[in-house]
């Protein structure tokens, strides 16, 4: 893969190589001094999810986990996206705090300042600290912003797992006498292929010196990759891989802040509504899957933050141009999403006071200590203790 | 019908950008959409310049000159600039707004010459359900109607849709109204004897069509040229259908395209085909007779499913597996999304019969006007056509 596709597809890829040692070394013994602090997980609901499919009486079928969840934590019935009602707009907005429009399909970074930015330079926290784990193979770039005094140094590891799976399953397709897409072997090899010889196409942006991969994070994503393959289920879901990489991140370098952005429901395009609700429970389940990791590893129990929503509604069954298929219109069935917060610091109740997608960064960052300059939103103060 | 010529000086310009990108395509427009443009600029001619006050307003604020929007021109970052305007929900509403005020005057034009008009939705006969829970979203906007249906599943469509002499509803409907007046949209062929003469598109019958298009979607995200879904429909724009893909009719054929290039799933799901086209045929052409025939949709197939654009059937040996629940899942939003989209138009409110049936089954889902002739009594699918033909007036 030629580097200008690896960089359209990854987004984040110098950091590590332009910084010197001595630096990483002093980020390395400031993230060892502040293990103990707060964790912060964002996790969305990405390709949009409607009120209606999931916390309106009628959707709480959809979403089981949550709906048990939601007594645990502190519920917003609203969370408005004021802005572009596109996938990359509306998660950069959610990640920076101010209404984001640049382009819609991810070829600019964000225009302001990310939290990973702020995060990272505030509390000098190292690379390792800040990941973004995305199901969209257009979330690159999603890990910094083009600000001149922040942006790639200060941003964080952006990893798109389905990007891997694609690449390998595309492989296979192409070969003259081609091993069968149903040999689960097949796809493994190719894909551990893909991690040994051409990390560059796989979205995964840690690096140790010039072009050689990092072992550790080599070795934990084959791992991840072989639960994936192997699993008592055959997988099909771009989430799954994500949820997989997302858990080996965590298990090996407790990140201090991720994102996870799960994107199976954007199937909804396709005009399957069975389809879309499938990926919906699929999501749920994947989410309560992160929950019970957080409550099983040491390293993030009891100091971990989870704040879950989804990136965008999605239109209307009256008045738009298709439903559930689109989420273009603006209309309140777009806009008017949820937010649920659970975990550390994180007191139970519920509130019709509506919140905005920019206050999340805000949000994060009260709950992480960061001083976050110039964001539009502000902290949700109901979830406080 | 030559392209008519309007003085939009009075309108500002990203509301006539909108309407002199209608009159670009005006060859292939259907005839309902000609007429209603024709009334659009005719009423926007002579309307008061009041009407676009807080457009005109509106504008400036949001950044647009004569350099980025001149006059007569609507390109592609003339929709990127609206989309990502800080202003945009704004601009959408006073849009919906002047619409709000022009609508009713135009509409009420159109109820003037109001026909009775049929919209017949045909679900497939492998649904896991019974009739109660097939048309569930459509509870309380009509009733269910018992119905005698033949023993042999081949009989259910010539009984519903012809006469014993083989008059079909569709092609009657087409001779005396002409061919965009009657459609019939499927996933399979099964509607092909009954509707020659009538507008027929059949995703099966697309099949190669359809595989061109996916190819070629393929070769250009592949080559990486375009940036996103927009530009590459404008690089599709030249796929039209040819040969024996589809009909010589520039407007059937820009419509083909359309459908399945700006529908979403459109090349990929069979029902999804069937809706999309249905409720665009509904918005565009205006029917008198509408029918609409959903199949079963395959089970996704892991890993190949994640390639959206091959060939589903070669790209994995797991054999393709009908997926019946799921059928049946999507199928009834797209009911009610098909019911809805015909209510959005003057044409169809308060003078459509809605006939929702599904092969086989032995009631249906009626949601028609009271003098629509059905009595109460157990009716057989002849009743049924009777009365189809008899509210068309199709002698």
């Amino acid at each position: 893969m030629l580097t200008r596709d690896f960089l359209k597809l990854v987004g984040l890829s110098i950091a590590q190589r332009i910084l010197p040692p001595s630096l990483l070394s002093l980020w390395a013994q400031a993230a060892e001094a502040q293990a103990k602090g707060r964790k912060v997980i964002l996790v969305t609901f990405g390709g949009g999810v409607r009120n209606s499919e999931t916390f309106s009486p009628e959707g709480l079928r959809n979403i089981p986990r949550l709906a048990a969840l939601r007594p645990e934590g502190f519920f917003y019935k609203t969370c408005q996206n004021q802005g572009v009602l596109s996938h990359f707009n509306s998660t950069a907005s959610i990640v920076t705090g101010n209404w984001q429009r640049v382009d819609d399909f991810g070829f600019e970074a964000p225009a302001s300042a990310t939290i990973f930015e702020h995060f990272r330079k505030g509390l000098k926290a190292g690379p390792l600290d800040a990941w973004v784990v995305a199901t969209n193979k257009s979330f690159a770039s999603m890990g910094s912003s083009s600000q001149r005094d922040l942006g790639l140094p200060f941003g964080a590891n952006v990893v798109l797992p389905k990007q891997l799976l694609l690449d390998a399953v595309k492989d296979i397709v192409k070969q003259p006498r081609r091993e069968d897409l149903s040999d689960r072997d097949a796809v493994h090899r190719r894909l551990e292929t893909i991690l040994q010889e051409g990390y560059e196409g796989v979205g995964w942006t840690i690096f140790k010196v010039g072009r050689q991969m990092d072992k550790h994070v080599q070795v934990a994503l084959t791992r991840a990759l072989g639960e994936f393959i192997n699993g008592p289920e055959a997988p099909t879901s771009g989430d799954e891989l994500t949820y997989f990489i997302t858990r080996e991140v965590m298990r090996e370098f407790a990140p201090r802040l991720l994102l996870v952005n799960f994107w199976d429901m954007d199937v909804a395009h396709w005009g399957s509504y069975s389809l879309y609700l499938q990926a919906i429970t699929r999501t749920d389940r994947l989410t309560g899957m992160l929950w019970d990791e957080i409550q099983a590893n040491a390293k993030y129990k009891d100091r971990t933050t989870m704040l879950i929503l989804p990136e965008l509604g999605r239109d209307g069954d009256i008045n738009t141009a298709n439903g559930f298929l689109n989420h273009r219109s603006g209309d309140p069935s777009c806009r008017n999403t949820w937010l649920l917060a659970l975990g550390a610091g994180v007191t139970k109740g519920m509130t019709d006071r509506p919140l905005r997608h920019v206050d999340v960064a805000a949000t994060a960052a009260a709950m992480l200590d960061v001083k976050a300059d110039g964001l539009l939103g502000q902290p949700a103060k109901e979830i406080f203790f | 019908m030559p392209v008519p010529r309007f003085d939009f000086a009075q309108v500002p310009v990203t509301f006539a950008a909108y309407f002199n990108e209608q009159l670009r395509g005006w060859d292939t427009l259907f005839p309902a959409e000609q007429a209603y443009f024709e009334r659009l600029g005719k009423y926007l001619e002579k309307t008061d310049a009041k009407l676009f006050a807080a457009l005109a307003a509106l504008e400036p604020r949001m950044g647009v000159t004569l350099s980025n929007w001149p006059r007569g021109s609507f390109t592609l970052q003339q929709v990127d600039f609206l989309n990502r305007n800080p202003l945009y929900p704004e601009w959408r509403r006073v849009i919906t707004e002047i619409f709000d005020r022009i609508s009713p005057e135009l509409d009420a034009e159109v109820a003037a010459r109001g026909q009775p008009r049929l919209v017949i939705v045909i679900g497939p006969s492998d649904l896991p359900v019974g009739p109660d829970r097939m048309w569930t979203r459509l509870i309380g906007k009509g009733r269910r109607v018992s119905l005698t249906v033949p023993d042999e599943l081949t009989q259910y469509l010539p009984s519903l849709l012809a006469s014993s002499k083989l008059e079909s509803l569709s092609d009657l409907c087409a001779a005396s109204r002409g061919p965009y007046s009657s459609w019939a949209i499927e996933t399979a062929s099964n509607l092909l004897p009954y509707s020659a003469q009538a507008t027929q598109l059949s995703y099966d019958k697309l099949a190669p069509y359809r595989q061109r298009l996916m190819t070629e979607v393929q070769k250009i995200a592949e080559a990486g040229e375009v940036r996103g879904p927009r530009q590459l429909g404008e690089k599709l724009k030249t796929l039209s259908p040819r040969g024996a893909e589809f009909s010589k009719d520039p407007v059937m054929s820009e419509f083909v395209r359309a459908t399945l290039l700006a529908g979403n799933g459109t090349l990929l799901v069979n029902n999804t085909f069937v809706e999309w086209a249905s409720v665009q045929a509904l918005r565009r052409a205006k029917p008198v007779l509408l029918i609409s025939s959903f199949g079963i949709r395959n089970k996704m197939k892991p890993f190949s499913s994640l390639l959206i654009f091959n060939d589903q059937e070669t790209a994995t040996a797991i054999p393709t597996q009908a997926d019946m629940l799921g059928s049946y899942v999507d199928l009834e939003i797209f009911y009610q999304y098909i019911w809805q989209e015909a209510g959005k138009y003057a044409e169809y409110r308060n003078n459509t019969a809605y006939l929702f049936l599904a092969e086989g089954m032995d009631e249906m889902q009626l949601i028609a006007p009271p003098d629509f002739p059905l009595s109460a009594h157990k009716l057989t699918l002849a009743d049924l056509y009777r009365a189809s033909r008899e509210w068309l007036r199709l002698g």
